[in-house]
């Protein structure tokens, strides 16, 4: 039973890391259903940035929100740059880049950071907490991490749902020719998305760290399992974002504590659930029913 | 049966001349050339492909027009994008009663409003202003007001007619491009949209170029009719004339 706690707890824990990277796959997807592969690079990248701040102002939250900062910057000029002029053109162009864009990133972090594998600080303590005497499996710092996310995402759902840039968003993401009709200046809120999207990268990036250590290839994996929850979630809904984040966190989490050998068997469990999901609802758990397309 | 105001203003609200535009290696329109009186009702007529929608979104600027002139007030204005034309003055509702049915019905509303001054303007609009223009939507369209709240998918057919209107309305036009307005609706609810037309022009001075396949009933409203056929301009005369003209109607327009 404790051990069921304990996996439940760290599963909420990566499972929020791994929603907050669906979720800037959604805020893509719905602007110009498009799948962003360098999501993760930019995650690592601004999470570069973090780590050289945090050495030399010696303040992690200095850190915290250059990454932010960084990341909101990136997207935007990674969209300004060169994904608009792929709007438009056969949507394969897009991906294409994005692959591009990856590859690139990648390189120029190794260039300018180097290969190493380096610690990323933490704010908070990562020792576990216990009640009693019985630990439960999860830190201060995962605590953290899932609030942090939350937080995150209720102010983006609620300037989503309530302000007028955010009507503007998903007008334009239902609706292109009627938001433009309107006057929505759609180009303009593309590149909004991309920002608000490598701002939640850049969040996942500064927070899964301590637990994975830095370098040119540390989000790989985190990307493929924010993907998959992503997918899981139906790539269009914010609310199937967090959810399948969720859903992946715990079902590797468990597989991970409970399966023999677990531990190397998570990236073949989170491929399973991926294709069963597919198969089964290839649309994702919270696709929309109804038609949207004419 | 044109209207006063449509005599004695000289200039006309909104000129087409010569516009050329296509998709891809078609050429949609052939050297177009229309010329839309203030505050009166165009109609534009016409089959299926003779280049009606094409010409509403070359004016509207959802296509760039290769070649030709869109004049407003005066103004040049082909090729600007549909976000510079709506702030112009030209609202274009397109056809299919075209509502973001994942929006509520305030929030369609609301998008109308989008081609206000915003951001640090200083003509940005307060708070009051906005609700009062939604009011004045409201005051309108009844049947909106009581579903405000409701997913603009949870419409009829009719409702969505009105609440494609409302939003271009709320945008304060001076010109406003209707297509097809009365397509998949029934008797009579089209006949209430035929009225609303009328409405716009008369009480309000809002200059409409109104395009549709039901010619009856277009020209029955009409000041000015436009016929097109292959992308070029047939007949273009005053709606009374075209109506009466048999060998035109039966030809172009099938009744």
């Amino acid at each position: 039973m404790v051990e069921f706690l304990q996996f439940t707890l760290s599963g909420v824990s990566f499972g929020m890391i791994y929603a907050a990277i669906a979720l800037s796959l959604v805020l893509i997807w719905r602007g110009t259903r498009l799948v962003n592969f360098a999501q993760g690079a930019m995650a690592m990248f601004t999470t570069y940035v973090a780590i050289e701040v945090i050495y030399r102002t010696g303040s992690y939250w200095t850190g915290f929100a250059a990454a932010l900062a960084a990341g909101a910057v990136l997207g935007a000029v990674c969209q300004l740059t060169v994904i608009r002029p792929t709007i438009n053109k056969p949507p394969f162009n897009a991906v294409i880049v994005t692959i591009g864009l990856l590859i690139l990133i990648e390189g120029l972090a190794g260039i300018f950071f180097g290969g190493q594998y380096r610690a990323f600080p933490t704010a908070f303590s990562q020792t576990g907490l216990r009640i009693g005497g019985t630990p439960l499996g999860v830190s201060r710092y995962d605590v953290f991490v899932a609030a942090a996310v939350l937080v995150a995402t209720l102010v983006l759902a609620a300037a989503f749902r309530y302000t007028s840039a955010g009507l503007r968003m998903r007008a334009a993401a239902f609706n292109a020719t009627i938001a433009r009709l309107s006057g929505i200046r759609v180009a303009r809120v593309l590149t909004v998305g991309w920002a608000l999207a490598g701002l939640l990268g850049a969040l996942a990036g500064v927070l899964v760290s301590p637990s994975t250590f830095l370098y040119p290839n540390s989000m790989d994996t985190i990307f493929v399992y924010g993907f998959t929850a992503a997918v899981i979630g139906g790539l269009d809904s914010p609310l199937g974002a967090i959810v399948g984040g969720l859903l992946l966190g715990l079902a590797l989490s468990y597989s991970g504590g409970y399966l023999h050998n677990g531990s190397n068997l998570v990236p073949v469990v989170a491929l399973v659930i991926l294709v069963v999901v597919l198969m089964v609802r290839p649309d994702g758990l919270f696709s929309a029913t109804q038609v949207r397309r004419v | 049966m044109s209207s006063a105001a449509a005599e004695q203003d000289t200039s006309p609200a909104l000129a087409v001349e010569d516009l050329v535009a296509g998709y891809g290696g078609v050429i949609a329109l052939d050297g177009v050339s229309i010329s839309a009186g203030t505050a009166a009702i165009t109609a534009v007529l016409g089959a299926n492909g003779a280049g009606k929608t094409t010409l509403l979104r070359a004016i509207s600027g959802m296509i760039r027009p290769r070649r030709g002139r869109v004049l407003l007030g005066g103004a040049d204005l082909a090729g600007r994008s549909p976000e510079q034309m709506v702030r112009a003055g030209v609202a274009h509702v397109p056809e299919g009663q075209a509502v973001i049915p994942e929006l509520t019905v305030e929030e369609n509303l609301r998008v109308g409003m989008m081609s206000w001054p915003g951001g640090l303007s200083r003509q940005r609009p307060s708070r009051s202003e906005r609700i009062a223009a939604l009011d004045e939507a409201y005051g309108r369209f009844r049947p909106l007001a009581d579903r405000r709240r409701k997913l603009a998918a949870t419409l009829s057919g009719g409702e969505r007619q009105m609440l494609v209107i409302a939003r271009a309305l709320v945008a304060r036009p001076r010109v406003l491009l209707l297509d097809e307005p009365s397509l998949g609706l029934a008797p009579r609810v089209m006949a209430q949209v035929m009225d609303l037309v009328v409405q716009l022009s008369r009480e309000h001075g809002l200059t409409i170029v109104l395009v549709e396949q039901n010619a009856r009933g277009a020209l029955a409203i009409a000041d000015h009719g436009v016929v097109l056929n292959l992308g070029r301009v047939v007949a273009s005369a005053d709606a009374a004339a075209l109506a009466a003209d048999v060998a035109l109607r039966h030809h172009y327009l099938g009744f």
